[in-house]
Parts: C-alpha cells; structure tokens; sequence
C-alpha cells in the first residue's frame, strides 16, 4: 500500500508518482535516494524515508510547503 | 509471446478484481518507441491484467504523438501510467501515477490502487482527509520504490 497515492486521492491539488528507481537512476541520484521507500516532496523540498504512519507524512507535507513559503 | 503473470498469480488476482472491484477504473499507459527497455513489457503485463476482470480498461498512448495528453496528464516518464476513475466515458483523476515497469512490490499496490479508485475511497483517516483537503498549494510526492 502506497500512502502517498492514498493522499492523492483527497486533493487534486496532490499528485503522487510511484517511481521505480533502477529505470530512472538520474531522477534517484538527483534527490539522493538510497533507501526505498523514499518520498520526496515538491523536488526536495522534503524527504521521507521508510515507511511511515498517516500523521508523519502529512507532517512532512505540511512542512515542505511551509518551507516553500 | 511468453506470459508475464504466472498461473497462480493470474487466479489469485482474477479472484480478489473478482471480489473487491465496485466501479471501473482505467488504466492510461504512456510509451516511447525508443530508449524505454521497459515499455513493450508493462504493456503486455497490463494487457494480461485488463483481461483478469471486465470493470478494467486500458487505453495506450505513445508520449510523443500524443504529447498534449501527456502534458495535461502531467506525464514526463515512460513508461507511464495514470489511474483514472471511469463514469461512462467521463475520466476521474485522482492524482495516481505509476513511472517504471510495475513488477514486485509495485505490483501489488498496482492492484491495491485500482481497488481503492474503484471504490473513490482512499480508505485514510477521518483526520488525515480533512487535512489534505485543507491544502491550497500543489503537492508533488515521488515514492522511490524497487520491484523487490
């Protein structure tokens, strides 16, 4: 179960990407993937790693566009 | 041409479609014709899944003939994959996407996704959806995955 997808259902504003990483190594190495799981927000305006429960992700969102201003 | 799913795979998820699909759910699948080592099989692995329950449609695209779709898809990866609710000939998004050959543990949220948009639940928390919904600005989340 990927929660990310389940978020994007909520919003049309949230759009969720499943990406496999081997066949796209230049997008990985960009946001420095080294373990998966791994979520990246808005281009790296924030990173999650492992799998995470329904609050720490949406805390993580929250945060980014926070950051972003 | 060999099949992808094998036998016991294809009876299982035939029975949990069978069981757990409400309303019918599209898959868009977006191709290159070069330098995409992986195309040809995601298209043959999703036509295999399409054929394991009738509330299951497949439409196929290539990236550069059909570019405007893409960019109002908002797909920039091949293989690429969009997850849409269908109404009659209506498309819902619901802001799913696949980029990558979906094998492994792709594979199965592949199966999970289209359960959950055939039902237009996310099945998340009370206080988790209200929140989301609270949320004014874009968000884009890349879930780095691989098949095992």
């Amino acid at each position: 179960m990927v929660l990310a997808h389940q978020m994007a259902m909520e919003n049309p504003l949230i759009q969720a990407e499943m990406v496999e990483a081997m066949e796209f190594p230049e997008l990985a190495g960009k946001y420095n993937v080294s373990g998966v799981p791994q979520t990246t927000i808005n281009s790296g305006a924030g990173t999650v790693v492992g799998a995470y429960p329904e609050p720490d992700l949406l805390v993580a969102i929250q945060r980014a566009l926070k950051a972003a201003g | 041409m060999k099949q992808i799913l094998p036998d016991q795979i294809v009876t299982q998820v035939r029975q949990v479609l069978a069981s757990q699909l409400l309303q019918p759910v599209e898959m868009v699948l977006f191709l290159r014709q070069e330098n995409c080592e992986t195309c040809a099989d995601t298209q043959q692995l999703l036509e295999e899944l399409v054929a394991l329950s009738d509330k299951l449609y497949l439409s196929v695209h290539d990236i550069e003939a059909d570019a405007e779709l893409a960019r109002q898809m908002n797909v920039d990866k091949t293989p690429g994959i969009v997850l849409v609710g269908r109404d009659g000939e209506k498309q819902i998004d619901y802001g799913i996407r696949f980029a990558g050959v979906p094998s492994g543990y792709a594979f199965s949220t592949l199966i999970n996704d289209l359960i959950l948009v055939s039902g237009r639940d996310s099945k998340l928390q009370p206080m988790t959806r209200a929140s989301l919904q609270n949320i004014k600005k874009p968000v884009l989340l890349q879930v780095f995955s691989t098949p095992t």
